[in-house]
């Protein structure tokens, strides 16, 4: 048996099973003949490491990955940036199957920049710098794929208020995407085929307002209203065209690494701990600045953030850090303290919030990397963290960075096609066994999740 | 290596087999080391720097920048 993972990148259980899905005639077509149901992501719900979890059923703290970006050497400023060469010596599935010389093609899969080599092909995923790298594997490739469709888009820009030209960009780098996967599935050998459309996170950031009547910048009747069920309709009309391409001996994933839901407003994490006197700045910002930047005090801080779609926060321990100013005996009585606090956080209509605080050694049996020292959902992440300083407030609703509806819902979705038509709920964890087991493959012991049956 | 002044704060002491100590002293005879601890920390700063050698880097400083930009422009940053 082979296998084709088709990722939808935030695709989410209510839109997909529920609310689009009489417009979906492939997808509704294929749960007939499925096991399907809600995904649980893990912690945190973020593309990356999501999708790497997915890939290895391995925990992040394991696989010492928190986000897109960790700090270098306990510094207050420097990051690097999560890509593959991290993951250099964890066997994803690919690496397992090409033990059994059985052959992998993978696409998007973030994230896979640079890539490595394997029993296949591979082409990086968004977090490649632009398309005159080697995004390729083997390089070869890149040449053969320009030739068939173009340059290759990894993404788009989509923290615009261009709307018409993000509607246009998307559809472009979507059907190219696509394009380039009916080539190769007809053109390469393959025992599994994953690629990851990335689209379908992107125009639900960018329309989920036009859509969602919850939404607390909703706007009834905009041009845009339809946009993300027309995006679905546009996967499902591909869906349809590659079904037409494979064999009946190709068992068929479609899955995504979270779901999404509207966002309610960006919660300034520095904001707040200035105020709550965990942070001390030695001047106001006269603009908006990211901590980096910021005049930070560093003698009478305790703790700092950063922003994402959780939060990660920062003590400022003597030892550790340059500047430290936490005893470590007082370390674990501090992050209990703040955790606490954060909890109680209130809404911008004075409510207290249903927020998440977790230290990463609950989470995860061993945290590997650089792991921050509390990790946040605000309002079990309905409002988003902002980093940046210098808003003069806590909430904003809107995000700092750039137009954002959308926030990560726990859940995403999983499909295995055929089975029995039975609705399950999976773990992201179970991915990486249930397709090694439908490919005949030994499931390793490492592997934390299990077989969806 | 407890031999030579520890300036407080700036070194620590730690503790080696005495026959790999006896080696070393052999070995820095007539050298330009004056200690088995000047020694060993050249040796050891040496293994560390050609260790972090072997760990590649994912991007150039340039590629590194661009990436930022992209990932605080889709909100990933800050
Ligand atoms: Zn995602």
């Amino acid at each position: 048996m082979k296998a084709l993972v088709i990722g939808w990148d935030c695709a989410t259980p209510e839109l997909v099973f529920n609310k689009f899905l009489d417009e979906l005639p492939n997808f509704r077509k294929l749960l007939k003949n499925a096991t399907y149901g809600r995904m649980e992501s893990c912690d945190p719900p973020i593309t990356i490491p999501a999708w790497m979890v997915m890939a290895t059923s391995i925990n992040p703290g394991k696989l010492g990955i928190y986000g897109f970006r960790h700090r270098k050497n306990n510094s207050y400023t420097d990051i690097w940036i999560s890509n593959s060469l991290k993951f250099k010596n964890v066997p994803k599935v690919w690496d397992i199957l090409g033990k059994y010389g059985k052959k992998s093609c993978i696409i998007g899969l973030p994230p896979t920049y640079p890539p490595l080599p394997l029993n296949g092909c591979m082409i990086s995923c968004f977090i490649t710098p632009d398309a005159t790298k080697d995004y390729t594997y083997p390089v070869e490739l890149k040449k053969e794929i320009e030739k068939e469709i173009g340059e290759y888009i990894f993404d788009v820009p989509f923290r615009t208020d261009e709307k018409d030209e993000l509607v246009k960009n998307l559809w472009e780098m979507t059907q190219r995407r696509h394009e380039l996967v009916k080539y190769l599935i007809q053109n390469k050998e393959w025992d599994l085929f994953w690629f990851v459309e990335i689209g379908l996170d992107r125009v639900q950031h960018a329309f989920w307002r036009y859509f969602d009547e919850q939404h607390h910048l909703h706007e009834p009747n905009s041009p845009y209203k339809n946009v993300i069920r027309d995006y679905y309709k546009l996967l499902d009309k591909n869906l349809g065209e590659l079904l037409d391409l494979i064999d009946d001996d190709t068992a068929i994933f479609i899955v995504s690494d979270h779901g999404a839901k509207r966002m309610k407003g960006a919660f300034c994490i520095n904001e707040w701990l200035i105020r709550n006197k965990w942070l001390v700045l030695k001047e106001e910002p006269r603009e908006i600045v990211s901590i980096g930047k910021a005049d930070v005090d560093w003698s009478k801080t305790k703790a700092w953030g950063w922003g994402g779609y959780y939060a990660r926060i920062f003590f400022n321990v003597k030892g550790r850090e340059e500047n430290g100013i936490i005893p470590k005996e007082e370390y674990e009585k501090m992050r209990k303290k703040l955790a606490e606090e954060i909890r109680k956080a209130k809404d911008d209509k004075g409510n207290v919030m249903n927020t998440k605080v977790f230290t990463p050694e609950e989470l995860y049996p061993e945290c590997n990397g650089d792991p921050p020292d509390l990790m946040v959902y605000f309002d079990d992440l309905y409002w988003r963290s902002a980093g940046t300083i210098g808003h003069g407030r806590v909430h904003l609703e809107k995000n700092d960075t750039g137009p954002d509806d959308a926030v990560h819902a726990k859940h995403g979705i999983f499909v295995k096609y055929p089975a029995d038509e039975k609705r399950i709920e999976a773990s992201i964890y179970d991915f990486a066994p249930t397709l090694l087991h439908t490919l005949g493959i030994e499931i390793p012991k490492h592997m934390e999740g299990k077989v969806i049956k | 290596m407890t031999e030579g002044k520890e300036e407080k704060g700036k070194y620590t002491t730690v503790s080696i087999p005495t026959p790999l100590a006896e080696k070393i002293k052999k070995r820095i005879e007539g050298t330009g080391f004056n200690s088995i601890s000047s020694y060993v920390t050249y040796v050891l700063r040496e293994l560390l720097a050609s260790m972090e050698e072997e760990e590649e880097e994912a991007f150039s400083k340039e590629d590194e920048e661009k990436i930022k930009e992209r990932l605080r422009a889709l909100g990933y940053l800050d």
